[in-house]
């Protein structure tokens, strides 16, 4: 007996080591990973800033070298970043209020027993998550509602979504049915029990997607390019798109002067622009990502 | 009584069966509130769905969608596609870019959170996390203005290949690191964010079940193999499930933007050539009936995902 259990000690030993060295493993591990999540962010703030000579001789890695503002003196100075700012908030708000509101209302329905068309909605929801028309048919009936060049041509079409419809209804079904019933026995409508019980007992689900909105509009600019063609109107990702990836666009003419002249690197303005498109979000991330965190819970485990 | 008819208006205890259009004048406020979003749906999402049919004509603006003469044979435009000399590569592209997607982003996320749950120190841990979600967050814009500045000449991933003892090469020319870009870029994107889902399942593990393994002599990979990776199996089938179906829908928003003049046909995949054919030429029919294909397989590819994990896995299929 002695000999097993002096056996089986050195066995947990082991395991004992061996756990220890992997929880040192991981430490590193995620630090590394860690960096590897960060270093992009960085890399692109410190070549911005930096100049030519340091950029072309790759010496520019966490720290900006020789530092000179000339890219984001130059983006400012040739683009309407501040436009494209107010154009691109306009839209978010917009789209986050249809989106919200429309959501809202029809989840409310959706989620009522008895409601007649309930079934039928529910189903042609569902419908829309296996089936769409496609970038033409879509891009066609835009057109002909006239609304080319219109911010509503980046609010509406995507406003209600099947798949928000039916977080927000599972959201709601967690909220205790009797309050439901209290309020219409005093004689509450409906519009008044979603409005003054349902959204304030909500505010996680509205705190959530409603970021999530935000952020998806800020990032879009696939929309814009079908629906969009006046540059005043167009959200932020489209300038970084024009400086990034139109090549010999005569817009930047001054730039390319500069560049001539040696004194800037053409990432100084193309790095400058992506951190002007990038900065407003990975600003106020530190501050919502709970929620972030949170919503996909919720989308998660009740979608 | 006199407040009766608002009241009552959606009693179920009623025994008799109303017909329907009295329940729904009697309900015609529930209706009132579910118009907007019936209006926007039936518009955007339906209306496009009838204007499929211009695959099968011969679309002009000007007679519109039931207007326009049904083509002869109907099916012109898909043989048309067929024949163009690029299909099958374009075909192969499209496939390559999503199985090859698919095949790191799927599984790096699952691993990623099972070594989280394993890493010691809650401020630690969850400092990760934070960290691992910013990526996600990121337009695809700035992603590709980032993989342009980083595979340029004097940009970081050539400081790296130069440390390496590699020559600098323009790396956003033709095709050859496209899918090393494509797919590093998504899986850096995607690795943190699709963690979330499982980290929250593996918070619901019934902690007993450790001492039990313990108690059992179970070592580290045991626990994580027996206790873990069951506890989210459910969820990642439903996930890759999920994804299979997405599988064609490689994010053509990013290829776009990863096209240029040296590689723009060798990246072309479906949805690409839908745009290009479609928005850029005006080829409405024919980019129509390229996009219908597309459509149509993904719905097989759900359909077969599905069938299979009912064989194989039948309390997770998804339906």
């Amino acid at each position: 007996m002695a000999k097993t259990s002096l056996i089986k000690t050195k066995k947990e030993n082991r395991i004992h080591y061996g756990s220890k060295a992997f929880d040192v493993f991981l430490i590193l591990f995620m630090g590394l990973l860690s960096l590897i999540f960060l270093y992009p962010f960085l890399n692109v703030v410190a070549v911005s800033l930096s100049s030519n000579q340091m950029i072309s001789t790759g010496q520019v890695t966490f720290f900006p070298r020789d530092i000179i503002f000339d890219g984001y003196e130059m983006l400012f100075a040739e683009q309407d970043i501040w436009g494209a700012y107010r154009n691109t908030v306009i839209i978010a708000i917009g789209y986050t209020a249809v989106n919200l509101v429309c959501t809202s209302l029809l989840a409310y329905t959706l989620m009522i027993p008895d409601f007649v068309l309930k079934k039928f909605l529910t189903v042609s929801l569902l419908i829309t998550m296996f089936f769409g028309g496609g970038t033409v048919p879509t891009y066609l009936l835009v057109k002909n509602l006239g609304l080319m060049n219109s911010w509503w041509s980046l609010i509406l079409p995507n406003a209600v979504g099947a798949y928000n419809v039916f977080v927000y209804r599972s959201f709601y079904k967690g909220i205790a049915p009797e309050i439901r019933e209290a309020a219409r026995i005093d004689g509450a409508s409906d519009f008044k029990i979603l409005s003054q019980i349902y959204v304030p007992l909500s505010k996680a689900l509205y705190a959530t997607f409603g970021l999530f909105s935000v952020v998806q509009i800020w990032n879009s600019y696939y929309d814009a390019l079908l629906y969009v063609n006046d540059q005043s109107k167009q959200p932020i990702q489209m300038i970084l798109r024009k400086i990034v990836f139109q090549k010999g666009t005569d817009s930047m003419g001054n730039t390319a002067q500069m560049l001539g002249d040696g004194v800037m690197n053409k990432l100084n303005v193309q790095y400058a622009c992506v951190v002007a498109a990038m900065l407003p979000i990975l600003v106020i991330y530190p501050f919502v990502q709970k929620y972030f965190a949170q919503g996909m819970q919720v989308g998660a485990v009740k979608g | 009584m006199k407040s009766d008819k608002t009241k009552t208006a959606f009693d179920i205890a009623k025994p008799v069966k109303k017909s329907f259009f009295h329940q729904l004048s009697k309900q015609r406020q529930l209706v009132l509130m579910a118009l907007p979003a019936i209006l926007l749906v039936f518009i955007f999402k339906y209306i496009p769905i009838y204007g499929i049919l211009i695959a099968f004509k011969d679309y002009k603006a000007s007679a519109g969608v039931w207007g326009s003469e049904w083509l002869d044979p109907i099916w012109s435009n898909f043989a048309r596609f067929f024949k163009n000399v690029n299909s099958w590569n374009i075909i192969w592209n499209t496939l390559k870019v999503g199985a090859v997607t698919l095949f790191f982003t799927f599984p790096l996320p699952v691993v990623f959170a099972l070594l989280l749950n394993e890493l010691k120190g809650k401020f630690y841990k969850g400092a990760v996390q934070t960290i691992s979600y910013i990526p996600h967050f990121l337009s695809v814009v700035v992603i590709c203005s980032m993989l342009n500045g980083f595979g340029s000449t004097t940009g970081f991933f050539n400081d790296i290949r130069e440390f390496l003892g590699m020559a600098r090469v323009d790396m956003n020319a033709g095709s050859t690191y496209f899918l090393w870009n494509y797919v590093g870029s998504a899986v850096w994107q995607g690795v943190g964010w699709g963690s979330i889902i499982y980290l929250a399942a593996l918070s619901n593990v019934d902690t007993t079940l450790y001492d039990v393994a313990n108690i059992d002599g179970a070592n580290r990979f045991q626990k994580i193999m027996n206790i873990d990776w069951p506890t989210i199996r459910p969820t990642a089938t439903i996930v890759l499930i999920m994804n299979v179906g997405t599988v064609l829908n490689a994010d053509f928003t990013k290829i776009l933007l990863m096209q240029n003049d040296t590689n723009r046909s060798q990246l072309d995949t479906i949805s690409t050539f839908v745009y290009q054919k479609g928005v850029v030429e005006g080829q409405f029919a024919y980019s129509t009936a390229s996009n219908l294909l597309l459509s149509v397989v993904c719905f097989i590819l759900v359909f077969s995902a599905n069938m299979i994990t009912r064989k194989l896995d039948p309390e997770n299929s998804l339906w």
